[in-house]
């Protein structure tokens, strides 16, 4: 069973300021929720390597705080935290986000399950004050978070372009 | 990995809004500056500088046709973008499948007990 949907996320930009990534697990939405939310499960998968800080207080207005090595080929340690804003076990997760490369583009992130027949569909949508945020957390996503503040990525219809592409 | 601050990256050049504009209008085929300039009521001046922009890229070519210079797109220099974005679905895609490869055997275990 492992593996088999190993690359199936799809990323939308569904507005200008926003990032959707949708996913599907064969597991139930209360154990994808504790794997989100616990540090003893995050600490082993968010990171390429084990994260070196890993600190949730799941509670409203909650802080959390993860330190690691984000990506494969990563030569330094990245740093995220936020603050929780709505925790409703399991379909829900609200809170602010923020990469401390970039603090300027804070963001909402909303999580949210759907389980249906063992099938657990996870959305995560973040939300950037504005375009210029998204595009630099993204340029910065993609270039191993350690980009230069220079570059800002046009999204827009992107997809067009790349359809003309094949 | 740091980008060209100038025109001859293909990221900068698309970075203007105006200038995906162009781009957008070219998808459906070659057109004479006139014919951007209308669609998308931008100055002639306008359109020229942001065409000769495209043009170093290389993400348009341009040729003439009796008094006309006809622009189209060359969407194969977008490929940095394709690859740029690849490598972020990539990225992405590392962690969720390292996210459900733990959950698999979170429930491997719990059957096992």
């Amino acid at each position: 069973m492992n593996g088999t949907r190993h690359g199936s996320a799809t990323i939308e930009f569904p507005s200008e300021r926003e990032v959707l990534v949708t996913r599907q697990f064969d597991a139930p939405a209360e154990l994808v929720f504790d794997v989100l939310t616990k540090p003893e499960h995050v600490r082993v998968w968010f990171g390429a390597k084990e994260l070196e800080v890993c600190e949730i207080d799941l509670r409203v207005n909650g802080k959390y705080h993860f330190v690691g090595f984000v990506m494969d080929g990563d030569t330094a340690t990245c740093s995220f935290r936020g603050t929780y804003l709505e925790i409703e076990r399991p379909v829900r997760l609200v809170g602010t986000w923020v990469f401390d490369g970039k603090p300027d583009a804070e963001a909402m992130e909303t999580v949210e399950l759907h389980e249906e027949d063992g099938v657990t569909t996870m959305t995560d949508r973040l939300t950037f004050r504005d375009q210029a945020s998204r595009d630099s957390m993204t340029w910065a996503a993609a270039d191993g978070v350690h980009a230069d503040q220079g570059g800002q990525v046009a999204w827009d219809r992107l997809e067009n372009y790349l359809a003309t592409l094949a | 990995m740091a980008r060209a601050s100038t025109t001859s990256d293909v990221f900068n050049a698309v970075a203007d809004v105006h200038r995906r504009e162009i781009l957008d209008a070219l998808i459906t085929g070659e057109k004479p500056v006139g014919t951007i300039v209308n669609d998308l009521s931008m100055s002639q001046p306008q359109v020229s500088k942001h065409l000769r922009v495209l043009s170093e890229v290389g993400l348009v070519s341009c040729r003439a046709e009796g008094r006309h210079r006809l622009y189209r797109l060359e969407p194969a220099h977008l490929q940095p973008m394709h690859a740029w974005l690849a490598k972020y679905e990539r990225a992405l895609n590392d962690r969720l499948d390292r996210m459900d490869d733990y959950l698999q055997d979170l429930q491997r275990r719990e059957r096992m007990r």
